[in-house]
């Protein structure tokens, strides 16, 4: 026994010798060393740094925030271009969402790699250095511009906070200026033009996608010191919201020469335009939103199913192209966006003239309405009756059964929001639908395969359905929520030209004459109406901020760009004030065989208000209690 | 052993309840604290809206000297009550469509400060007479006309002669709703007549009067009828007058 014991002794002290490197990491976690060791293990970082990056695409919505795949509250359904069943008013951002830390993680994820990466230079060339060196501090200014254009200033971290070695008192950074916030994004902006590659792998910056969104930025910083009429300054003097109007015409410089940087780099996608074709413009701009090889496109997200997607089809698809989900129609165009364009009939109002005398104009198909319609307008929105798929889109609000001789009065009066009569007028409250018997014996569904339905909201609610960014080839059985991985373009070249011709125009407004900027927007606009097959300004007279505006938000609607353009222009509060928004309902009258067309305020009667307050978000309450030295913004 | 067992785990309990002689014996909040925001000018309460009008600002002070703002939203009449509220020492103020009572110069300097420090307990009345932005007088009330429509005749002044608060005014509207809770934050946009821009900043001074849009006013109900008006400062809060009923019959 004894022996027994010795022998144990003696094999646990050679043991206990044996264990001589006890401060030693488990190899199962990953070490800097591994990741900044090979270039592999830089393109996993990055991976991370991109994938994190605070932009507002297909998984964006103001309700549910950034990164997230539920998105049936759109935000195009907040600004006025579309109508949803899901979102029936203006609103801020989510005040329960996590932006606020989710942006300062990868700030620190950025600030870590910059200050890793050097250590481990002896790696790689100097060159691939400054590139990465580069992309990081392009993370960063777009995080912080994320931040600066919810909440105003920010706090400024610019190195690896670290705790304990740092105390809590230290840690509890007040918020900076807005103005040193943007001056903040300029800086590293500049810093990534100059160390970026020419070309990068898609997805990943390349110079000119520091130099466009340098515009983007200093566009917004420009027009917040014009326009906005907020202050917050602390105790030390920072004036944490709002920019003094005198710095506005250095941000407008500094937005236009950004944007100048990227003239002759990239071009409008014309890859199918042709001159006076208006069904090759309508196929080029639908395609322009597919084609990996687009000159247009300066920055994108990529997606791959199934490890990287989102549900944009799904969620946005007419009723009649449903997939097994059973979600669709969740954007559903405004007539306010649509009549923006040219190429449909007006009033002398600006309006759609859908009648004539006090009469309803009969067509014999709903497309009559839109036969010269702008192609870009026809690429960006499904008209009643356009193909998508291959099939008609059909949207009927119902069928008028009254008389009509002598033509048919309108149904309501004007600036009504009540419900149609239901005297002469036949409609369905859902998708199973009873046919009717027309005069002429044959049948026909009160309502469209794609709506309207009084009784529930799975329809185009408004009329009209979304084409921009939906798959034109994808099979019906593929339509489902996180199946979808069309790539997001998130800056394209039109952004650029229209950064440039807005800031053209503004430091016009405000006398700056050393160089032809009113020449240079006309140039730029044109560039664009022409691709979009619009009609063209005629000269440089016709060049006010309204055009530029009205163009931007013709060029970019439903990209999620508005929601931030209606704040930064301090409009969103004059436009959405108790408004209703428009529909366009066509009827079918069964004596006459034909449709007639009601423009009318939307029939669910939802309000749009946009509070004063909201152009500065409110900061998380929590974010506060954990730092108590941050000053919540006016009115919250 | 199934008895020990058993005897164990009910003595542990035992023991856990018996423990629990710490209830949360503090007293529910009781204390009051009321008041009215008046006119300076008139002495009157300063009309305002729900939501997004007049508020009161209480900063605790009892425990920190940089404590989190805790706010009282005011009716609509410019009056304000909290019946819930613990007692403690608080600098109160007021936020809303009046020349700030706490100003901040661009440096950071509070160059203005008329919050008043107050000992909350009990029952406690904080009033607060501060200069409107603009004040908004009827000029008689609304008058139904024989079309149907409602005609409304106001008169617009400044409240304030400090210069820094001299904006041009924005927006003038006389609100209509079916119900006595009207204002921008709540309104009928079908009948309610608005002016903004140029047309809204001619009005400082003169009795303007406004019809209702949309025609004659759908029948057999009342309609509440108020003026509000706002300069281009800070949040853009509307000035209010009080409301008026008008009964179409």
């Amino acid at each position: 026994m004894k022996k027994y014991t010795y022998t144990i002794l003696a094999f646990l002290l050679c043991w206990t010798t044996a264990c001589k490197k006890l401060d030693t990491l488990p190899p199962s976690i990953v070490k800097d060393a591994d990741v900044f060791s090979t270039a592999a293990g830089i393109q996993a970082y990055m991976s991370r740094l991109y994938s994190e990056l605070p932009i507002e695409d297909f998984r964006y919505s103001p309700e549910r925030g950034l990164n997230m795949f539920w998105i049936i509250s759109p935000t195009s359904a907040t600004t006025g271009e579309a109508l949803s069943r899901d979102q029936n008013g203006s609103m801020q951002e989510n005040t329960g969402l996590s932006t606020w830390g989710d942006c300062y993680r990868v700030i620190r994820d950025a600030n870590y790699f910059a200050e890793t990466l050097p250590k481990y230079a002896s790696n790689f060339t100097p060159d691939q250095v400054n590139n990465w060196l580069g992309e990081a501090r392009f993370v960063r200014a777009a995080t912080y511009f994320a931040l600066v254009k919810r909440y105003g200033g920010v706090p400024l971290v610019d190195k690896v906070l670290n705790y304990p070695e740092q105390s809590i008192e230290e840690l509890k950074i007040p918020r900076t200026s807005e103005e040193k916030i943007y001056d903040f994004i300029g800086t590293d902006l500049d810093y990534a033009y100059t160390n970026l590659p020419e070309t990068n792998q898609a997805g990943r910056a390349n110079k000119y996608a520091a130099a466009g969104f340098k515009s983007r930025a200093m566009l917004y910083a420009g027009t917040v010191a014009k326009y906005n009429q907020i202050s917050l300054v602390d105790a030390s003097g920072n004036r944490l919201c709002g920019i003094p109007a005198a710095k506005a015409v250095t941000y407008f410089k500094a937005a236009y020469d950004a944007a100048v940087l990227v003239d002759g780099k990239y071009s409008l996608y014309k890859k199918a335009w042709a001159a006076g074709d208006k069904n090759a413009q309508y196929q080029n701009y639908v395609n322009m939103f597919f084609d990996a090889s687009s000159p247009e496109n300066i920055f994108v997200r990529q997606y791959h199913y199934p490890e990287s997607v989102h549900g944009y089809d799904a969620y946005n698809v007419p009723r009649q192209l449903m997939g097994a989900n059973g979600y669709s129609s969740e954007v559903n165009p405004t007539l306010d966006f649509v009549e923006m364009f040219d190429g449909l009939p007006k009033n002398a109002d600006g309006t759609i003239k859908t009648t004539t005398g006090g009469k309803y104009d009969l067509y014999t198909n709903t497309m009559d309405l839109f036969a010269n319609a702008e192609p870009r307008l026809r690429a960006t929105v499904v008209f009643p009756g356009d193909i998508m798929k291959g099939v008609s889109i059909e949207i009927r609000r119902g069928i008028y059964t009254g008389p009509s001789a002598g033509g048919i009065s309108p149904l309501l009066p004007a600036g009504s929001t009540a419900h149609y009569p239901t005297d002469n007028i036949v409609q369905s409250a859902n998708a199973s639908q009873t046919p009717y018997k027309l005069p002429n014996g044959t049948t026909m569904n009160p309502a469209g395969l794609s709506g309207y339905f009084t009784g529930d909201g799975t329809c185009s609610v408004s009329g009209f359905s979304i084409r921009k960014y939906i798959v034109p080839d994808k099979p019906t059985s593929e339509v489902l929520e996180n199946r979808a991985d069309q790539t997001w373009i998130e800056l394209r070249y039109a952004e650029v030209m229209l950064n440039r011709a807005e800031a053209a125009v503004e430091l016009n407004a405000l006398g700056q004459s050393d160089k032809s900027y009113v020449q240079d927007a006309f140039t730029q606009i044109n560039q664009i109406r022409e691709r979009a097959g619009a009609d063209l300004l005629t000269g440089t007279a016709g060049v006010t901020i309204d055009v530029v505006r009205k163009e931007r938000k013709k060029e970019l609607g439903f990209e999620n760009k508005q929601y931030w353009d209606m704040r930064r222009w301090r409009v969103a509060d004059k436009e959405q004030n108790s408004t209703i928004y428009r529909t366009l309902m066509p009827f079918y009258s069964a004596n006459d065989n034909k449709y007639f067309f009601d423009a009318r305020l939307d029939e669910r009667n939802s309000r749009y208000t946009f509070d004063v307050r909201w152009y500065y978000e409110q900061i998380p309450q929590g974010e506060i209690q954990k730092s108590q030295n941050l000053i919540q913004n006016p009115g919250y | 052993m199934k008895k020990l067992f058993y005897s164990i785990a009910l003595s542990v309990l035992v023991a856990a309840g018996s423990s629990c002689k710490k209830v949360d014996n503090y007293a529910a909040p009781n204390v009051t604290l009321k008041g009215t925001v008046t006119d300076a000018g008139t002495g009157k309460s300063l009309q305002t809206e729900q939501g997004s009008g007049t508020r009161i600002k209480l900063l605790e002070i009892s425990w920190s000297a940089n404590p989190t703002p805790f706010y009282i939203s005011s009716y609509q009449d410019g009056t304000y009550q909290n019946t819930k509220l613990f007692a403690g020492k608080n600098v109160i103020s007021a936020e809303g469509a009046f020349v700030p009572l706490v100003q901040v110069d661009d440096a950071g300097k509070t160059i203005v400060d008329k919050s008043q420090t107050v000992d909350v307990k009990d029952v406690t009345t904080v009033n607060f007479s501060v200069e409107p932005f603009l004040r908004i007088e009827w000029a008689g009330d609304p008058v139904l006309n024989a079309d149907g429509t409602i005609t409304t005749s106001f008169k617009i002044t400044r409240g304030t002669a400090d210069a820094n608060f001299q904006q041009n005014v924005s927006d003038v509207a006389v609100f209509i709703n079916s119900n006595n809770y009207v204002g921008n934050n709540n309104y009928d946009n079908r009948y309610t007549p608005k002016l903004s821009g140029n047309d809204a900043n001619n009005t400082i001074g003169k009795t303007v009067s406004l019809t209702t849009l949309g025609g004659a006013l759908p029948g057999k109900r009342s309609y509440f009828v108020r003026v509000g008006a706002r300069i281009s400062y800070g949040l853009n809060y509307y000035n209010y007058t009080d409301v008026k009923e008008v009964k179409v019959p």
